[in-house]
């Protein structure tokens, strides 16, 4: 039997179906009350759980296959709007209206016509299924399906392995259509399929996904000023579309299988963007080179994040802090009356680049930003994920305060990296790294226009953000 | 025919779930005294703790084995461990 938390009595049983298990027995804890309490409320249940004798449903067998056809609506193009926006009520912890096949939007509705002109776009048959195209553990970040599996070239793509679903070349092609996207952009979602696309499940995580190599222009993709912003026909078609293919293909719903309280503003619509690789500094290489490809090919990075740091810098106090040395950072770096390249990274870290949350950082730089890095010394961003990992360490009587250090840890029970010993062992002045495992779970994307900000997202970790080829796919 | 009376096949954008074999569940006990049963916590140490103290306690002629992790993914028994266990208490799940 298994103990469960109320609100995810929903994703249990979807979970349990999945594992071929659908009646097992659970009770459910408080999330508030004191433990001894709680368990004083249920415990009985526990042991009668292992021990009445089972029903005559619970003794029964068989199989689960949900019905699949290929044409799922026959009507006009109005009729089908309305088909494809309907809803399901979904009961605690939602309690409203979710829509089925969208992402409560209107979308393009998926004709047989507009999937054979999207399925234009690649020379992969429409009932291949979506399989890995490399072998996972050949890029710098080696590519984990849940925490701590790795998947094979050949091997089928499970989405939200939760469910087990299998989704093919002409299914993604679908969801394409529905996204607005066009044939041009069919291998970049292929390539975002890849990944399974996952939404994580208890936690408020987003998902983005950033192109590089020379699919990004040939797309029309926008790297300059405003690249987050909506208004490209590629970034925000590509965007969505992973959100649909999300709940299509992977079947993600609040309060079923993606249990985010709150949820994540950058999953509306989708987030995609790409690198200005004419702007990277001298010897800064692009996100493909950075992870084993050559910079004529065309990858995507699908991104796990939550956190996003929006660092603004009006007005003027950047300018000012290099070229003269006078302002609030420049205050701050002691600096003054000195003009730069200062390095702006050490007022980040001061300010509480890691405050708010542990890990690595991936770094939105736009192209000033990043050549001021350079010319300070940084000759390549391997320089500078070194700078920020070591600069992030900090005593371990610190680190144990933060918020969520008790599960990379595995509850303090595992082995700290730096010194091979138990976290237990280790006393409170011992220096750690409140900014990931290692400098390569860094990532720095260099893009936007020129007034001076960046933008901190989480970085990598437990094997996030993986990268898949988009060439694969065409 | 007028362009807003066509009517069009279109397609399903839902990937396919793989057939699953759904399983009886295992026999329950006839008690649980003598028995081995097996505690697999994952994480929640505010709830785990006291539920192992008073399981414990309550069934002390009890073979309790426990496996313990902070994460998400319990640790699996092992083959020669699946033989001799009689019952898995499981928690808590997230």
């Amino acid at each position: 039997m298994l103990i469960d938390l109320a609100d995810q009595v929903n994703m249990v049983e979807e979970w349990a179906l999945a594992q071929g298990v659908p009646k097992i027995r659970y009770v459910h804890a408080s999330r508030t009350l004191p433990g001894p309490e709680d368990v004083d409320n249920w415990i009985e249940p526990v042991f009668e759980a292992l021990t009445q004798p089972l029903t005559e449903e619970e003794k029964g067998s068989g199989k689960w296959e949900p019905p699949q056809n290929r044409v799922l609506f026959e009507g006009t193009l109005d009729e089908g709007q309305t088909f494809y926006q309907q809803t399901k009520w979904i009961p605690s912890p939602v309690n409203a209206p979710l829509c089925v096949y969208t992402d409560g939007l209107p979308i393009i509705v998926p004709t047989e016509e507009r999937v054979r002109e999207m399925l234009t776009g690649t020379s992969h048959k429409p009932d291949e299924l979506i399989t890995y195209q490399s072998d996972g553990q050949s890029q710098r970040v080696e590519r984990h399906i849940g925490i701590g599996e790795i998947r094979e070239k050949g091997a089928a793509v499970p989405f939200q392995p939760s469910i087990w679903r299998r989704a093919t070349v002409e299914q993604v092609a679908v969801n394409a259509v529905m996204a607005g996207c066009k044939s041009e952009h069919l291998p970049v979602v292929l390539a975002i399929a890849e990944s399974g696309c996952g939404t994580s499940t208890t936690g408020n995580a987003s998902q983005w996904v950033c192109i590089s190599g020379p699919i990004a222009k040939e797309i029309g993709m926008n790297s300059g000023c405003g690249m987050l912003n909506p208004g490209s026909p590629a970034g925000m078609p590509i965007g969505r579309v992973y959100q649909l293919m999300a709940i299509n293909l992977g079947g993600a719903v609040p309060g079923v299988t993606r249990m985010g309280s709150i949820g994540n503003p950058f999953n509306t619509g989708g987030t995609c963007f790409t690198e200005n690789v004419d702007a990277l500094p001298p010897g800064w290489k692009g996100m493909n080179e950075e992870n084993g490809f050559s910079n004529e090919e065309s990858v995507v990075m699908v991104m796990q994040g939550s956190d996003m740091l929006n660092n603004p810098h009006a007005p003027g106090v950047y300018r000012s802090l290099q070229k003269s040395g006078h302002g609030g950072i420049a205050r701050n770096l002691d600096v003054k009356g000195v003009s730069g390249p200062h390095n702006f990274l050490e007022f980040y870290a001061r300010a509480g680049l890691w405050a708010w949350r542990e890990g690595s950082k991936t770094l939105i730089l736009i192209p000033e930003m990043a050549q001021h890095l350079y010319e300070i010394g940084f000759k390549s961003k391997e320089e500078v994920y070194e700078w920020l990992w070591k600069r992030s360490f900090e005593p371990l009587g610190d680190y144990r305060l933060r918020g969520t250090n008790d599960f990379p840890t595995n509850g303090w029970m595992g082995i700290e990296r730096t010194s091979g010993k138990h976290w237990k062992e280790l006393d409170d002045d011992y220096m750690v790294s409140a900014g990931g495992d290692s400098p390569s779970d860094y990532c720095i994307i260099v893009g936007g226009g020129e007034e001076e900000c960046s933008m901190i997202l989480m970085g990598r970790r437990f094997g996030s953000n993986p990268i898949y080829s988009i060439d694969a796919w065409r | 025919m007028a362009e807003k009376d066509k009517v069009y096949k279109c397609l399903n954008p839902v990937a396919v779930q793989i057939p699953v074999d759904t399983s009886p569940l295992a026999p329950r006990l006839s008690s649980l005294n003598g028995k081995t049963i097996h505690f697999s916590i994952t994480g929640e140490p505010d709830i785990t703790i006291p539920l192992e103290k008073r399981m414990k306690a309550d069934y002390p002629n009890v073979n309790w084995t426990v496996k313990k992790t902070y994460g998400i993914n319990p640790l699996t028994l092992s083959d020669e461990e699946m033989k001799t266990t009689d019952g898995v208490v499981l928690g808590v799940c997230w």
